[in-house]
């Protein structure tokens, strides 16, 4: 027996590293996934992530500035007539607001108050196709905490993992591991929203309720991270079987989240 | 190899991976760096280190991502182990022939994992999975490899590292 093992000793190192690799995902299975070593990993990649993309960006936008000036002059003048259309509607918006408000407080409801949000911008990605997690260039300094909601203005994108004093980690909405509180927004049909990479699945709507494809689901708020009423995916697909209680539900994020460039974490 | 380009691959994979190779992205899908650096380690040093190098990698790779520990060490660690068992049996190591391997390999891998998230979390949309991300990303990453390779080959790295590695044999 020693000699066997001394002869395969490299062997049996070998195959015991993978036994333990395989134990090591087993029980994260039951228990759910470790953190360790997480915070110091991401504070060497994120340091290099901001070095590497502050720097492809500077290039990119000298590019820009220097290179492809033509057009600019269009765009202005779209742009402009754009600010003068958003300005119109902001005031109609206000208008809304106030009259919101005066009801709500006529009816003794609480005054919606808009959440303080962080700009931010994505400087990594993950690199395996199995999760859909971003760094971003900001952290703890700027108020960002584990938890937080990440948004843009289409839609959500998902909520942060891990921080750090200078960057953080946000699970996207499509990662296996995220699950979020939803509605349909026609006929305000509660479920549980899973990522699953490419898509995202709604869970537990029951057989008889009416999902139809192209119904929006929006936040319901009742998870606690997101506010309520945010765009989060649309339906592509729901289909009934008749041995299940659920239907199983397809749906598309409102965010294009492979191009996702800034966001806006909600700190309150 | 040395421990300290180990300690530095491992320092600088995933800032790479997660930051330079952003451009080279194509609908979210981009080559694999960790496995095209795996795949030239194993053919160059043997299936002992390559393992080792490969269950690194793929821990470092799990704990900057927000999947399992360990998952991505468990099948880098296989995939290092079969390069580096044909490592044993090539001697030409810039062959382009080679790049089939690696984007065997990437496949190969992605396919375990997906058939373990599947045992996992269920009802992961395979087929999609399989024509929109595995697919791509062999084929991406086995560009990648072939690049990488040719750039070691022509500045003379592969051929020495070879010949280190079999006089270690011998």
């Amino acid at each position: 027996m020693p000699g066997f093992i001394a002869k395969h000793k490299k062997s049996l190192f070998i195959l015991f590293l993978f036994a333990f690799l395989f134990w090591l995902v087993t029980i994260q299975v039951k228990n759910g996934r470790f953190t360790f070593l997480e915070k110091p990993v991401l504070a060497v990649s994120g340091f290099f992530e901001r070095i590497i993309t502050g720097s492809f960006n500077a290039v990119v936008s000298v590019g820009k500035g220097y290179l492809f000036l033509v057009g600019t002059t269009r765009e202005n003048q779209h742009l402009r007539g754009e600010i003068e259309r958003l300005k119109l509607e902001n005031a109609v918006m206000n208008e809304v607001l106030l009259e919101n408000d005066r009801l709500r407080d006529a009816l003794n409801f609480k005054r919606l108050q808009p959440p303080a949000s962080v700009m931010v911008q994505v400087i990594g990605r993950d690199s395996s196709p199995f999760s859909s997690t971003v760094t971003i260039n900001k952290g703890s300094h700027d108020g960002i905490g584990r938890g937080m909601a990440v948004i843009t203005a289409e839609g959500v994108v998902g909520k942060v993992q891990t921080t750090l004093p200078n960057t953080a980690k946000v699970m996207l909405l499509t990662d296996p591991g995220s699950t979020l509180a939803v509605r349909v927004m026609r006929n305000r049909e509660e479920g549980l929203l899973e990522g699953k990479l490419e898509t995202c699945a709604l869970k537990y709507v029951s057989y008889y309720a009416d999902i139809q494809e192209g119904d929006l689901l929006v936040t319901s708020g009742l998870d606690g991270v997101y506010p309520k009423g945010l765009s989060v995916a649309t339906v592509v697909k729901a289909t009934k079987q008749e041995a299940s209680a659920f239907q199983t539900v397809v749906a598309e994020p409102a965010v294009r989240l492979s191009r996702l460039e800034e966001a806006l974490v909600l700190t309150k | 190899m040395k421990p300290r380009v180990y300690f530095i691959i491992l320092l600088l994979l995933i800032p790479f991976q997660a930051s330079l190779l952003n451009p080279l992205s194509f609908a979210g899908v981009k080559p694999d760096l960790g496995l095209a650096l795996l795949y030239i380690i194993g053919l160059t040093t043997g299936p002992v280190e390559a393992t080792l190098a490969g269950m690194g990698i793929g821990l470092i790779q799990d704990i900057g991502s927000a999947g399992l520990i360990g998952l991505s060490g468990l099948t880098q660690g296989m995939a290092g182990l079969a390069a580096g068992l044909l490592g044993s049996k090539v001697l030409h190591i810039s062959s382009p022939t080679l790049m089939l391997f690696l984007a065997a390999f990437s496949l190969v891998e992605g396919l375990l994992i997906a058939f373990f998230m599947q045992v996992t979390y269920g009802a992961v949309p395979f087929f999609s999975i399989l024509v929109g991300r595995l697919v791509p990303q062999a084929f991406s990453t086995s560009i990648l490899g072939f690049i990488l390779l040719r750039l070691a080959g022509k500045k003379g790295i592969l051929p020495l590292l070879k010949r280190r590695a079999l006089q270690k044999e011998l």
